[in-house]
């Protein structure tokens, strides 16, 4: 056990980086700087990348750079039981992807029917607007997951994207002192 | 494929099941443990928001119905050491009160012992895990028993600045007893205070069962058959013996494996799960179901968050996920009026940033952005943790829905009963005039949201016969005598203390008592 050794040991640590594709080759990289790279989204298409980008920008600034959308489609893109999303911590049933695919969708249809736009097109104060009548389940006709369910899962994700990571707690001030430190300091 | 047969075959290799493996392992027994989840290590367990979700459920859900839906992905584990490898170590004890709660109160159930008979399995954990605390300053409200093997942790200013406010509210504050080291033990270092606990102690401070039950078990020859998931526990024709259990293995290969005897160490969901999918002709309601329990009674812990900001620096990132301070003192079942039940007051730990951020869920944008930047220095929390009360209607069932290996999905349905909503509403004010006292410049709580669950309890209760319970006081099946059960699903009543201390204490009493009485179990 001694030789397990105090903060800073860093066995392991090859766990804590995720691995994106760039030209048919694995990457390690964190999700921002998958993001700035413009590494293709492995299951989002355009669309759907934009609008959790736009979500995520609502919910916890700034989760557009810190590459939200790149985090979610890479973790969906592997098997459920590895996946870190806060969809597995609230219960969500595998496969993940259809609870993105189907709250987008709805986010959508609502987002047109009050605001004439798709989410992703709406300004930030109309944006604002909608994710506050989403979080109280107060979006009327809306189908699929629960809007409050919808918020808790897309905040959660995105508040770690933001501030849980070693530059996050940097930027808040507060020291992070790990055990075992991720790699890519995320 | 069947394997050789073994003494016992245990399914789950979390805290019961790890104790019960160590000592039967230790007493000669051959045991093989067959654990849903990976097999971790310690360097497995990386110092991080997101990859600590890695030891959370996995697999396939639990459905979950009811007014208050139990949120149990935080509370459960998967993989080795099970919860208790992501374990906050607070290590209460269930108090006298609680194991009679239908002799002095009429209500609920009385569990087939005493205090008495648990205080002393208590003791030895603390002896064999190492517990840090203050056990005389508890005696104010338990009877004695022995001192812990370490003194208290440290405490930092995000717990002292409550007990001006404690003091207020005549509400006496002690060192709470944790599964951590504050000095090295039994070779393993002390405690770093660096509030990591919650995604896994890679040091061992922390007394999870990798380093403790299910290392000893392993050295003493327990086998653990890691990713591979029990579906069936088998039976002999005449229906008067398990045989071992069936499950599929890492490679999605059915196999048997064939055992003297069974132990369910799953979690509270799953194990009534397993009794209700392995029914057969002669147990045609589910194994050991005479009773018509099993999968009943599910019960949690309502918790009343008070969060509260100061003008000081509180230090809030130096502590550990577990708490500073404790009181017993709100722990008599009707200390508040027209609210029955317990309740565990505590205070101080350690915030991660998910925590400063989930203080307050309704906030999000430019608001989110300036409330973590003064919470990341201001913010203090303090909880109570309130008795849920046994329910027949909060229950596990069966679904016509399937997993991967074609077992059907548990329907996990409970709602709050009118005294735990009423004794988490009066939680929520006594947190707020404490956190006001201490001097909080900002207090808030979660009302108005969702009622928090924390930990998992019953489903397979135990109790004097099959006529009102599944198992008896050591985990046996009433019906079937080499088939018992472990965990917090024996747990008749939830009382308002931490379980796991609790799990810990029972599993060593009912490992001792099936090596004892082995020649009667075995064939």
């Amino acid at each position: 056990m001694a030789n397990i050794g105090r903060r800073g040991f860093v066995k392991g640590a090859t766990l804590g980086a995720l691995a994106f594709t760039v030209g048919g080759v694995e990457v390690i990289m964190a999700p921002g700087e998958a993001r700035a790279r413009n590494v293709p989204f492995r299951l989002l298409d355009a669309h759907q990348g934009d609008t959790i980008e736009a979500l995520g920008e609502t919910l916890v600034p700034p989760a557009r750079e810190a590459g939200i959308a790149h985090f979610i489609d890479q973790q969906l893109s592997v098997p459920p039981g590895e996946a870190l999303l806060q969809a597995r911590i609230l219960n969500i049933r595998p496969p993940f992807a259809e609870f993105y695919r189907t709250a987008i969708k709805t986010i959508d249809d609502r987002s047109r029917k009050i605001f004439g736009h798709d989410f992703a097109q709406l300004s930030a104060a109309d944006q604002r607007e909608f994710v506050d009548r989403m979080r109280q389940n107060k979006v009327e006709d809306w189908t699929g997951p629960p809007g409050a369910l919808v918020y808790a899962v897309l905040r959660s994700d995105a508040v770690d994207v933001v501030y849980g990571t070693m530059e996050g707690y940097e930027a808040l001030g507060i020291p992070y002192m790990p055990h075992i430190p991720p790699e890519k300091r995320w | 494929m069947t394997n050789e047969k073994v003494d016992v075959v245990i399914v789950g290799a979390g805290a019961s099941g790890s104790v019960y493996a160590s000592v039967l392992a230790k007493a000669g027994k051959k045991v093989v443990l067959i654990e849903s989840g990976p097999d971790w290590e310690l360097s497995d367990l990386i110092s991080s928001e997101i990859w600590g979700r890695r030891v959370k459920p996995a697999g396939a859900p639990i459905l979950l119905e009811g007014k208050n839906p139990m949120g149990y992905a935080n509370q459960a584990g998967w993989g080795v050491g099970g919860a208790a490898l992501h374990y906050f170590a607070n290590f209460p004890r269930l108090l006298p009160t609680d194991f009679k709660v239908k002799s002095e109160h009429n209500r609920a159930h009385d569990w087939p012992i005493a205090y008495q008979d648990v205080a002393p399995f208590y003791d030895k954990v603390a002896r064999e895990i190492g517990v840090s605390g203050d056990a005389k300053a508890e005696e104010k409200w338990r009877p004695a028993g022995e001192a812990y093997p370490m003194p208290p942790m440290k405490t930092f200013r995000n717990g002292e600045i409550f007990l001006k406010g404690f003091e207020a509210a005549g509400i006496p504050m002690v060192p709470a007893p944790v599964g951590m080291n504050s000095v090295e033990f039994k070779g393993r270092p002390a405690c770093l205070y660096d509030g990591w606990c919650h995604v896994g102690c890679p040091i061992g401070a922390l007394a999870n069962p990798l380093i403790t039950y299910l290392g000893d078990a392993r050295k003493a020859g327990a086998e653990v058959r890691a990713m591979s998931t029990v579906t069936r526990i088998l039976t002999n024709q005449a229906g008067t013996r398990v045989t071992g259990v069936e499950y599929y293995d890492d490679k999605h290969q059915k196999q048997t494996q064939e055992a003297s005897v069974v132990l369910l160490a799953a979690w509270s969901g799953q194990n009534p799960r397993l009794l209700l999918n392995s029914a057969t002709d002669k147990y045609a309601k589910g194994l050991g179901n005479a009773s018509g329990l099993v999968g009943h009674f599910m019960m949690t812990h309502n918790v009343a968050s008070t969060w509260a900001m100061f003008d000081e620096d509180v230090k809030n990132h130096m502590g550990t996920i577990a708490v500073q301070y404790m009181s017993y003192e709100r722990y008599a079942k009707t200390s508040h009026p027209g609210a029955f039940g317990s309740s565990f007051v505590v205070a101080g730990f350690a915030l991660k940033t998910s925590d400063l951020a989930g203080s307050r869920g309704d906030l999000f944008g430019p608001d989110l952005a300036d409330y973590m930047k003064r919470a990341a220095r201001n913010l203090a929390g303090i909880k109570a943790f309130g008795e849920d009360q046994p329910e027949m209607e909060n229950r596990v069932e069966l679904t016509s829905d399937k997993d991967e290996f074609g077992m059907p999905l548990g329907k996990l349905i409970h709602s709050y009963s009118p005294d735990s909503l009423a004794l988490w509403n009066a939680n929520l004010e006594e947190g707020l005039k404490v956190a006001k006292a201490s001097g909080a410049k900002e207090a808030s709580s979660g009302r108005g949201g969702p009622v928090p669950t924390s930990h998992l309890m019953g489903g397979t209760i135990m109790g004097t016969s099959a006529a009102n319970s599944v198992v008896d006081s050591y985990g046996q099946s009433h019906e079937i005598p080499n088939l018992w059960v472990a965990g917090p699903s024996i747990f008749p009543t939830a009382g308002a203390s931490n379980p796991t201390f609790t799990i810990f204490a029972l599993s060593q009493r009912g490992a001792e008592r099936m090596a004892s009485q082995w020649g009667t179990l075995a064939n």
